[in-house]
This record gives C-alpha cells, sequence and structure tokens, in this order.
C-alpha cells in the first residue's frame, strides 16, 4: 500500500519524491480498517514530514456506514473546543488502495487504548480524563450545527421525533442483519416504542460511539483528539451520555463507565458543561436503547463474518462474546438479573 | 475422536498465546493472534456443550409455546407454526440451531402476546419467558474470559 498512498499523496499534497514508511495496521478499528504512515517529501528546496492516518472502507464490518458522513462531522469539529485531527483527502475510487478512504494528520503523542487507562501512569489520572472526558461531551452538545459540514450531511430530526428516528434505523439494521432471531432485542425494542422518552431538550450532535477508548489522551488526563466519527448524527445529545455508561465499556467491570468514573459524577459533569439535564426517564429509555444499538452493530458483524464477507477474527470474537454479553448488560439494566 | 475436539482447540489456544504471541512483532499481528487463541479457549467450550445446549433449549421452549399457546391471541398462528416446527432430523449443530431459530421466532411472537395481556394467566407466561430468556443467556455464558 505504500507505492500508491505516495502516489497520491503526490498528486494531492501536491509534491514530488513522497516516500511513506512505517506503514502498519492499528488494532481494533472493526468497522473501518486504520493504518498509520509517516510521508517525508520535498520539491521545494525543503524536506518536509508529516504523519498521517488512513481510515479504509473494508469488505465487510461491524458497521456499514457512510464515510462521507464521518469525514464531514470529522471537519466540523475542526478548530474547536472539541479536539480532533485534521481532515486531509477523502477519496471514493475503490482501486487506487483496495477501497474508498480517507486521511487526516495523525495525532502524535498520545494513547489511544482502554487497557492503558487501568494501568499506571494513567490510573493516577482518570478523574482528569474523565472531568474532560465529558466537559468535550457538552462542548459537542453545545456544538452550533446549523451551516456546518455536519448539517450538509445529517438530518436533523425534531425533538419529538429524535428518539423514533435512531430506534427505526437501528431496528432496521437488527431486522436486515440478524441470523438468528432476538427475543431479548425484540422484547427491548417493544419497551422502547411503548415508553418513549420525553422530547429532547434540543437537536445536537450525536458522536454515536462516545465512551473511553474513542479519544486519545496524555499522561496528565488532557484528551487531544476524539475519533470514530462513524455513527455520527443529529439527534438527543443524552444518546451520547447513556452510550458512554454502556456495561460494554466497563473496562474496570466494577460498575464504572468507561472504567474511569461514577455515573453520578459523570452525570454532573455532563449537566455542567453542557446546560442540560440528563432526565433520569430519558435517561433510562436511552440506556435501554444503546443495548439494542449495540446488538445491532454486534449482529452486523456477526452476520459479515458467518457470510465469508469478512475473515477479521474481531467479529467473530465480537459474536461469541457480546451479543449474549449485550443480552445480559440489558437484562441487567431491566432488572431482570443481578 | 480423540483427543477430544475440546482439548484439542484448548491446545491450540495454548499454543497461540505461549508460543507464536511472541514470535509477531506488530500490534495489529498480535492482537489477531490474541483473538484466535481467545476463540479457540470459546470454541473448545462450544463444541463440548454446543449439542446439549440447543437440545435442552430446544425442549424448553418447545414446552414453553405449547403450554402458551391459549393465550397467544392474535399471535396463534405464528405460535402454532413454531410448534409444528419438526425436531432436528439428526445432532448436527446446524440441525438443532434450525429447529431453535424457528422455536425462538415463535417465542417472540408469544412473549409479545402474553406482555400486553394483563390477565394472571398471561402475566404468569410472561415472567416464564424471561426466566426461560435469562436461563438462555446463561447457556451461552462462556467461563474462559479474555
Amino acid at each position: 500500500m505504500e507505492a500508491p498512498l505516495a502516489k497520491y499523496l503526490e498528486a494531492k499534497l501536491p509534491a514530488e519524491n513522497v516516500r511513506v514508511t512505517n506503514l502498519s495496521r492499528i488494532p481494533g478499528g472493526a468497522s473501518r480498517e486504520t493504518w498509520m504512515f509517516d510521508a517525508t517529501w520535498g520539491g521545494d528546496g525543503e524536506e518536509h514530514a508529516q504523519s498521517f492516518v488512513v481510515r479504509k472502507d473494508p469488505p465487510a464490518s461491524l458497521l456499514e456506514t457512510d464515510r462521507e458522513t464521518e469525514y464531514a462531522f470529522y471537519s466540523a469539529f475542526w478548530n474547536t473546543k472539541v479536539p480532533v485531527p485534521r481532515m486531509r483527502w477523502l477519496e471514493p475510487d475503490a482501486s487506487i488502495i483496495g477501497g474508498p478512504f480517507f486521511i487526516m494528520d495523525r495525532i502524535l503523542g498520545c494513547e489511544g487504548s482502554t487497557r492503558a487507562t487501568q494501568a499506571p501512569p494513567y490510573l493516577a489520572v482518570q478523574a482528569q480524563l474523565a472531568e474532560n472526558m465529558y466537559d468535550i461531551l457538552g462542548a459537542i452538545a453545545t456544538f452550533d450545527w446549523r451551516g456546518s459540514e455536519a448539517e450538509r450531511v445529517a438530518e436533523a430530526p425534531t425533538v419529538d421525533t429524535a428518539w423514533r428516528k435512531e430506534l427505526d434505523h437501528w431496528e432496521g439494521i437488527i431486522n436486515a442483519q440478524e441470523i438468528s432471531p432476538q427475543p431479548l432485542i425484540r422484547a427491548a425494542i417493544r419497551w422502547l416504542r411503548a415508553n418513549p422518552p420525553p422530547p429532547a431538550q434540543r437537536i445536537t450532535v450525536v458522536h454515536g460511539d462516545y465512551r473511553v477508548g474513542n479519544f486519545l489522551y496524555q499522561q496528565d488526563g488532557s484528551i487531544h483528539g476524539i475519533v470514530d466519527w462513524e455513527m455520527a448524527h443529529l439527534g438527543d445529545p443524552v444518546e451520547d451520555l447513556a452510550w458512554s455508561f454502556n456495561e460494554s465499556w466497563w473496562w474496570a467491570k466494577d460498575g464504572r463507565p468507561g472504567g474511569i468514573v461514577e455515573k453520578e459524577r459523570a452525570i454532573a459533569l455532563w449537566e455542567r458543561a453542557s446546560g442540560l439535564k440528563a432526565d433520569p426517564k430519558a435517561l433510562f429509555w436511552w440506556e435501554v436503547f444503546c443495548h439494542v444499538k449495540c446488538q445491532g452493530i454486534w449482529i452486523t458483524g456477526a452476520r459479515s463474518f458467518q457470510e465469508g464477507r469478512s475473515n477479521e477474527l474481531i467479529l467473530a470474537l465480537v459474536a461469541y462474546n457480546l451479543i449474549n454479553g449485550q443480552d445480559q448488560s440489558l437484562l441487567r439494566t431491566l432488572g431482570r438479573l443481578s | 475422536m480423540r483427543p477430544d475436539p475440546s482439548r484439542t482447540l484448548q491446545g491450540v489456544g495454548i499454543n497461540l498465546m505461549t508460543n507464536v504471541m511472541a514470535e509477531v512483532k506488530s500490534p495489529f499481528g498480535q492482537q489477531t493472534v490474541g483473538l484466535a487463541a481467545t476463540l479457540s479457549f470459546w470454541l473448545a467450550e462450544e463444541a463440548e456443550r454446543g449439542a446439549d445446549r440447543l437440545v435442552t433449549e430446544n425442549r424448553v421452549t418447545r414446552d414453553i409455546l405449547r403450554d402458551g399457546l391459549p393465550l397467544a391471541g392474535d399471535a396463534r398462528a405464528a405460535v402454532e407454526a413454531a410448534i409444528a416446527t419438526p425436531a432436528a432430523a439428526n445432532f448436527t449443530i446446524s440441525s438443532l440451531q434450525a429447529e431453535n431459530d424457528s422455536l425462538r421466532r415463535g417465542l417472540i411472537d408469544l412473549h409479545a402476546a402474553v406482555e400486553s395481556n394483563p390477565s394472571p394467566d398471561a402475566q404468569s407466561m410472561n415472567e416464564r419467558i424471561w426466566a426461560e430468556l435469562v436461563e438462555s443467556t446463561r447457556r451461552r455464558q462462556f467461563q474462559a474470559r479474555i
């Protein structure tokens, strides 16, 4: 992939003699393949160097999302209070590196793994990480998306229809993707439709996968990049808060969201930063919804693997572990399993 | 076949974790080896229990459907169709899974019918279905942890 990337950059920068080195795939990334590489080039009498990240569509994945939407949400937040990497190029041509892709600047000097948050030296700054995490989520909820790139690619629901739009979307995915019937998730969907949440307080950008594991951080607890915007949309900001609480990301397995913060503290931080209220009825509805959404993602990956469209082992692992694990999390949320 | 498939898969997983992992240099390669090892441990469990899990669940689900049929209301035809699902012709996982899928489709229909029916019998059946759904997640739980 080095040679076609170098040729691509020569045309896009533009520059001569682009050299691509240190190309390696970043672990994780079950939806899009994520690669990092360094590039150097000359041509104007000076030597230039830049580290990049390329996000490439795989043949099949956990999610089948629109890369243009992800690129637009990243772009909308460039140079705002919400730190994101700078987007460079969006390329729909699948023939260049084997799939459509986009390239962004790489944020250097940061950690991104979930495991690192549970060990020294980051263990000592969990409180700062949490404060920054929910401050930034508040900034996403107060971001004026009108006139931004986000508005161009995303349809805005009303405050009354935000919940239904998301539920319709994810029920549709489950209908299309499930390999085997899902009695628990179907029960949850029936409950969600019978017990709609209060109207959204306002319509905001929703990151869609906001959790520990999707930001880049340093040893002082500062956060320098919010990543993985592939499920971003416009909707009820409580959705992101609820998603961050999902048991699938209890990395310390001790009931704390993300393994870094008590739930009540997270709610207080988010309310302070967003100026919104985490209405308990709304929050509970979105927490139940998030189990349905998670299951939609896991089921999509399971089908991709089952049908042979992908041999990524992460999809099989997710199917074996998380589909049942998510059912058990849902049961705990509903008070039917301790 | 001996050694048992479950023991063989366990051996595959141990080899991947102890011998292969150390030879792999890239983080992505190490992740892939780790995934393969974890899957081997889980498949070792599933190879041993899979048929028993499905036979048990199919029997329990069929009993619930039969007992719940009088409460099925508008879902009666769907529940009857599920009950009419032929028992798996053999004990291959794929045959048992196909039977399970058909029965659990019927279970969804029955569950939807009884949960909206306030009668004591319907509510009792609703609770019986929830109990079975809880139990179904226990049957699928793996002992080996990541």
